[in-house]
């Protein structure tokens, strides 16, 4: 249980800085970078303990923006999406959800996969919202989510794989 | 008691989410210009919408008052209006080749009991209202626009402690800086006017030419107290205005029609 702590700091503070100096200066195509640091989110292991996963999602973003100049976007976005993993976590996996990790042997692929798509997908979503905000700029902001969300994805699987293989 | 203590465990999260959402908002409003601005037009079309309603409804029940109102305003104006060009001819000619354009808008909420007073009227860029205008009224200046939406526009008051207008001597030109103490309503402060003039108590302070804002000539007060500096240096008048701008119903919005032209001259 300790050891689970401080593996959740270390990944915390790893994340962080690796999409503050690293990540988010990728500019693939001259506007996608992907962010990984939902990872986070995504593998927080205490289920009941969602109030707890708020303040961490909040600092986060804050500290994302603090770090890379941002206008207060990412702490919006990783705030709401760390008060909704809840929800979504109920939706893709069903009542049930005893789940540590979301990533556990027991539930199907295609169940994981949603949940995964879900929390990219409304992060993302908020983030550009928040950003452009703005109707004018629907365009902007679906396509922003779309191509972001893809490469978002691909990593944050790639890392879970690579995360399965320690465990 | 104790059942509300259970509610707020219950809903602790969704109470969180929203204190924290608020907060980010703050930041957000904070770090970025766009953001702010978008956050300071809503809350302008918001409080003008609220602000024309209940000034519309007002404005019905006392209609036979205001046309009184209005009707001894215009009778001011046209007796100012005749005795300004009587007297300076010779200025009027500079001021038509000025070209300064007069509208007429209505004051939809006024404030001049803060540090810093603002105005709505309910004219805006539909009707041809720019940022940075004069707006006058029928015995003197009231503001400078500073903001403006389809329908409203807001007015940075004289009674701003911000504003700084140019204002000089009727007699003789000598011209400074008019601004606004921030207590009496009525009582404003002229500053930079050199020891080399004279003044008295009495004399007329009208607007200098050199503002891009209002014509010269438009009447503001009389100088009510001066203090001369015991060395060279600039005196401390204190002027009292002619108009009460606590009760102020219909402007004047001077637009400078050649105001690029200058603008491109001083960035040159």
């Amino acid at each position: 249980m300790n050891s689970d702590n401080v593996i959740s700091v270390f990944q915390f503070i790893f994340l962080l800085f690796l999409q503050a100096f690293l990540l988010n200066n990728i500019n693939l195509f001259g506007f996608i970078n992907p962010n990984l640091y939902l990872l986070f989110i995504v593998i927080f292991r205490l289920n009941d303990n969602s109030t707890l996963l708020i303040f961490l999602g909040f600092l986060m973003g804050l500290l994302l923006d603090l770090l890379t100049q941002g206008s207060g976007g990412h702490t919006i976005a990783s705030l709401t999406i760390a008060f909704l993993r809840p929800y979504i976590i109920k939706f893709s996996f069903g009542v049930n959800y005893e789940i540590p990790m979301g990533m556990v042997q027991g539930t199907l692929y295609s169940q994981r996969l949603l949940y995964l798509i879900l929390v990219i997908f409304v992060h993302h979503l908020v983030l550009f919202s928040i950003i452009y905000f703005s109707f004018d700029n629907i365009i902007t902001i679906i396509k922003n989510t779309l191509f972001t969300s893809f490469f978002t994805f691909i990593l944050i699987y790639i890392s879970l794989g690579l995360f399965k293989e320690k465990k | 008691m104790r059942q509300l203590i259970n509610a707020i465990l219950k809903y602790k999260n969704i109470l969180i989410y929203l204190g924290l959402l608020i907060l980010s908002f703050v930041f957000l409003h904070q770090r970025s210009l766009y953001h702010h601005s978008i956050f300071s037009n809503a809350s302008l079309i918001l409080s003008s919408k609220f602000n024309l309603i209940g000034e519309n409804f007002t404005k019905y029940i006392d209609l036979t008052e205001q046309n009184e109102k209005l009707l001894a305003e215009n009778k001011k104006l046209k007796v100012l209006e005749l005795i300004q060009f009587g007297e300076h001819s010779n200025k009027s000619k500079v001021l038509d080749s000025f070209g300064f354009e007069v509208s007429t808008a209505r004051i939809i909420k006024n404030s001049y009991s803060n540090a810093r007073n603002y105005l709505l009227i309910d004219k805006g860029y539909k009707d041809g209202m720019e940022v940075e205008t004069g707006v006058i009224s029928s015995d003197g200046v009231i503001g400078v626009i500073n903001q403006v939406t389809s329908n409203f526009s807001s007015v940075l008051s004289i009674l701003h402690r911000d504003l700084k207008i140019n204002a000089g001597f009727k007699k003789n030109g000598a011209y400074g800086t008019l601004y606004w103490l921030g207590n009496h309503p009525k009582i404003m402060k002229l500053d930079d006017v050199s020891t080399l003039n004279t003044v008295a108590v009495g004399d007329t302070i009208v607007t200098g030419g050199m503002s891009d804002y209002f014509p010269y000539g438009i009447p503001i007060g009389t100088v009510i107290n001066y203090k001369k500096p015991e060395r060279e240096g600039y005196y401390d008048i204190k002027v009292k205005l002619f108009s009460n701008l606590t009760q102020k119903e219909f402007v004047y919005i001077v637009k400078n029609k050649k105001n690029d032209q200058l603008k491109q001259l001083k960035f040159e």
